[in-house]
């Protein structure tokens, strides 16, 4: 009996000095977490050189060091967000070193050219970064302000997995908007232009030349005013006893003209992509 | 005479040539095993198309990150990282290099969830968690070799016809 027990105490001595060995030789005490650019002193135990091994993100560094000392691993060396090891003789570690303050915004503005008064048409997207590249995984707040003619809209919103996002109106007056995305101290700005949406309506006249009709819209503007960009398409249409006859013409100076062929009787008609004008009952220039 | 040496030889390398291809083929690393879940991406949902290109290219990027850091060779990079994973990633191997080192990454597979897509669909972040086995290797001897299971989060963008990896950052925990 005295001799099992004797044999279960010496077992489980031996098998506790068995796992603190290899606890110890397998950790090295270092932090869960170490900030981007801080160093950190990695404490030793022994005497005599060893070799110390470092690999994370943009690191690999293989040097001699004294055992029994503090080991220095520089700010330099723990810049890059990311999963460390740290290796010395046969002890080792891993560790993470997170992002520090926004320091960066990429920003991504789009489209770059956009109708006014237009709801959720401008987006913006944020991705936030420290000094170091590393993208800034805690919360922050990202101010959106989408500026045009002295008119600012802002939004701020809270930043997650290091990303914010904004749906923004265009404004009613057209005109190059900024817009400009910050956070801290860090600020960058877009340039989104704003034109005339699809026309409101379109007028226009006609009357006979030498060469048959000259149809002419008046200046054609959007539905806040704006005027419609010169190279859009107007198309004019006369239809009589011979057929359809159809020509394009593109916004000159805020109006379209074209020539159409001479017609006894004719309905012309005019339209801009889904915006029908008015029509003509075209009686031989009467 | 020299018609049959000649004949024979012929046959020897067809042979050989025949009994090395497949060999080749076995050999060659398989893509990292990716399971992606694009459910909860926002605020765009992810397209069809879009879901097996990333899933593709992250793979690629995966392998042909091990590979690179195993031999060594930036050049092996450029097509699947770009931006600051790109420029950290060369940095690793120009240290590596210099020191003598490599890492050796066996890759046990990746549970992938796609947590953002751009409204324009330009980016996208990934969170993925790894079945790793790292090894660092110095010269041939395994200095440090560890089973982990890794957070990523990964920043991805569009680029002409596939998607690169610009920020690749493991975390303790999402």
């Amino acid at each position: 009996m005295t001799r099992i027990r004797f044999h279960s105490y010496f077992a489980l001595i031996l098998a506790l000095a068995m796992f603190s060995t290899v606890a110890f030789a397998a950790d090295l005490r270092v932090p869960a977490t170490v900030a981007a650019g801080s160093g950190l002193s990695v404490p030793t135990s022994g005497s005599g050189s060893a070799t110390l091994y470092l690999v994370g993100p943009g690191t690999a560094v293989k040097r001699q060091v004294q055992l029994g000392q503090d080991v220095q691993l520089s700010s330099d060396e723990l810049q890059n967000a990311g999963h460390y090891t740290v290796a010395i003789g046969d002890d080792s570690a891993s560790f993470y070193v997170t992002a520090g303050p926004v320091s960066s915004i990429a920003f991504l503005a789009r489209p770059s050219r956009v109708p006014a008064a237009t709801p959720n048409v401008i987006s913006g997207t944020a991705f936030i970064f420290d000094k170091y590249q590393n993208l800034v995984l805690q919360p922050q707040p990202i101010k959106f302000d989408l500026t045009v003619n002295d008119q600012t809209t802002s939004r701020t919103e809270a930043s997650k997995g290091g990303v914010a996002y904004a749906k923004l109106d265009s404004s009613k007056k057209e005109g190059p908007a900024q817009f400009v995305a910050s956070s801290g101290n860090a600020s960058v700005r877009r340039v989104v232009q704003q034109v005339a949406s699809d026309p409101c309506s379109i007028r226009m006249t006609a009357q006979p030349n030498k060469s048959g009709i000259l149809v002419r819209t008046d200046s054609i503007h959007d539905c806040a005013g704006n005027p419609v960009p010169d190279g859009t398409i107007v198309t004019f249409t006369a239809t009589d006893a011979q057929g359809k006859s159809t020509v394009d013409a593109r916004i000159k100076q805020g109006i379209a003209q074209a020539q159409l062929p001479a017609s006894g009787g004719a309905t012309i008609s005019v339209a801009s992509g889904v915006v029908v004008g008015n029509e003509i009952q075209w009686r031989g220039g009467q | 005479m020299k018609t049959v040496l000649r004949l024979s030889i012929a046959c020897l390398i067809v042979t050989g040539l025949v009994a090395f291809l497949p060999k080749q083929l076995v050999f060659a690393d398989p893509e990292p095993s990716i399971s992606l879940n694009v459910q909860n991406a926002g605020p765009r949902a992810v397209e069809d198309t879009t879901e097996r290109s990333v899933a593709r290219d992250y793979a690629a990027a995966w392998k042909a990150m091990e590979q690179a850091l195993d031999q060594n060779r930036s050049d092996l990079l450029g097509p699947n990282f770009t931006g600051t994973a790109n420029d950290k990633l060369t940095a690793s191997i120009l240290q590596q290099r210099k020191s003598g080192l490599h890492q050796r990454i066996v890759d046990k597979g990746h549970n992938v969830e796609a947590v953002f897509y751009s409204p324009e669909g330009s980016a996208m972040e990934l969170h993925d968690t790894a079945q790793v086995q790292l090894q660092l290797m110095d010269g041939g001897n395994v200095i440090h070799s560890e089973d982990a299971t890794l957070h990523y989060v990964v920043l991805l963008t569009a680029a002409e016809n596939s998607w690169k990896v610009r920020v690749l950052e493991a975390v303790p925990a999402f």
